[in-house]
């Protein structure tokens, strides 16, 4: 029966990684539809939000009747519960690529582009590199990858407030770059908020490794 | 405690006097394992166990087959003893005093570390008579007293109301579970300090098993158990501290919620999930 449940759990990891993938992929496109005004590529991101919510519950399901038919315990149930958080906030950056490519087609009407967008771009640079250590430190069970990541989050945290400040002084220099300036800002909250995910994930991660939980804020 | 009758049953009288003097112990240790050692013939089946029970507590005891677990608990009242070839060396001290010291009075220890088993064993004779016979060897002859004795114990081990009309019928007669519960409460019937359980709900349906449990976790407000278990989910329902055994060793022991959900040792992970055993 153990090696079953361990199968089962082995299988679902891999389910868990490829919605990573997926959430990771959304956010990806969508600052690509953003960066080449690529509306065809945003339309196509914006749908994925429904494969998305598929695979959290369906992943959801089958950690539940893996624990109520075996019981796990150790570490095959802090993995369990670890997949059982971590995809709730895979799913929330998934829809957070959603979001942004939402407004890819009314925001390319503006161009060309204020200079905050240069910053927004590396802004996501790192909020990627944070969700894809989050997901290795997982599949590997190894926290070397998110040992930094208060660091790396209070760095995406100076980002965001930076963008923020930037797109003021635009606004208030020239009116019209008030609409892309908002939707810059409001793209900024939704890397960060996607960057606190990471972080989320790396807790639960950390959890799943140690047995001891800690707070990366 | 309460006692309602003015004629103070001796037995309760020395429990008062019993919980009196082990509160004495400062860490709440009512019995102890140190450097406990057991060989049936040449084959040693218990390596040097250090352990302390606390009072009210649950302790649950798990491992795999063979492991030493049963043995250990036997050795807990001197059941041992009567096996052949069997050899002890280290102490078993229950409140201060070593179980195996050569003044140690096994009938008097006996009846303060009660014992139940894995099949249910009521004496082939009426549910009175099964509850009443620990108290009629300790010289209670007063019907009164039996009566009240009698009620009190099956109230004790929620069965009461499932036999209060059917006190002289056999005990054979009951259901598994209640012939569980009947065997409780006759340990229980002699004001024991501990209750020793070796599998209580083996041989039992889901249903009993879960009021056996209900009932393990009520009479922990009065007595410290320890359980013998092979059911895993059973343990970490009911105990507060667990014992990890391995090939006579005792591998791990600590807060249940710890061992099952992040055990120090890697034995302990892999038995607990299900990698060996």
């Amino acid at each position: 029966m153990a090696k079953e449940l361990h199968r089962e759990i082995f299988e679902l990891k891999k389910e868990v990684l490829d919605m990573g993938n997926l959430a990771l992929g959304m956010l990806d496109d969508s600052m690509k539809a953003l960066s080449t005004q690529d509306i065809e590529l945003a339309k196509i991101t914006e749908k994925r939000k429904h494969k998305i919510r598929e695979m959290d519950a369906n992943i959801e399901a089958k950690a539940l009747k893996l624990i109520a038919l075996y019981q796990p315990m150790a570490i095959d149930l802090r993995r369990l519960a670890t997949i059982l958080k971590m995809i709730t906030y895979l799913a929330r950056i998934g829809r957070y690529g959603k979001d942004i490519a939402s407004v890819v087609e009314e925001i390319s009407k503006k161009q060309p582009y204020p200079a905050p967008f240069v910053n927004l771009q590396h802004m996501w640079e790192h909020t990627k590199l944070m969700i894809e250590d989050a997901l290795k430190a997982f599949d590997e069970s190894d926290i070397k990858y998110i040992d930094k990541f208060e660091e790396r989050d209070n760095e995406i945290d100076k980002m965001r407030w930076s963008i923020f400040r930037e797109c003021l002084t635009y606004m208030m220099e020239d009116p019209k770059t008030i609409t892309s300036c908002a939707f810059f800002g409001m793209i900024a909250r939704f890397l960060e908020r996607s960057a606190d995910h990471a972080c989320k994930i790396a807790e639960k991660v950390h959890y799943m490794v140690t047995g001891e939980h800690k707070e990366i804020s | 405690m309460v006692f309602k009758s003015k004629n103070k049953n001796k037995l309760e009288i020395e429990h008062k006097n019993n919980l009196n003097d082990s509160n004495m112990y400062q860490d709440d240790t009512v019995i102890e394992c140190r450097n406990l050692n057991l060989w049936y013939e040449e084959s040693q089946a218990l390596m040097d166990i250090n352990m302390k029970f606390k009072r009210n507590e649950v302790t649950a005891i798990i491992g795999p087959s063979g492991c030493g677990k049963s043995t250990l608990l036997r050795c807990l009242n001197r059941m041992n003893d009567v096996i052949e070839g069997c050899r002890i060396e280290g102490e078993v001290l229950f409140q201060g005093e070593n179980l195996y010291s050569k003044n140690a009075d096994i009938r008097l220890n006996r009846k303060k570390i009660g014992m139940i088993f894995q099949k249910p064993n009521p004496f082939p004779m009426s549910v009175y008579d099964n509850i009443t016979y620990g108290p009629k060897i300790h010289k209670i002859i007063d019907d009164k007293i039996l009566t009240e004795i009698t009620e009190k114990n099956l109230r004790r081990a929620v069965l009461w109301d499932e036999v209060r009309d059917r006190l002289d019928e056999s005990a054979m007669g009951l259901s598994g579970g209640q012939q569980q519960r009947l065997c409780i409460a006759r340990a229980l019937a002699v004001e024991p300090e501990i209750l020793l359980m070796d599998e209580p709900t083996a041989s039992l349906d889901p249903i009993a098993t879960q009021k056996i449990e209900e009932l393990i976790l009520e009479l922990k407000k009065q007595w410290t158990m320890i359980i013998v278990t092979h059911n895993m989910q059973q343990a970490a329902r009911i105990s507060d501290y667990t014992g990890f055994m391995y090939l006579g060793k005792l591998i791990e022991f600590g807060n249940t919620e710890q061992i099952f959900e992040n055990p120090n040792n890697q034995l302990t992970e892999n038995y607990i999930t299900g990698r060996f055993g």
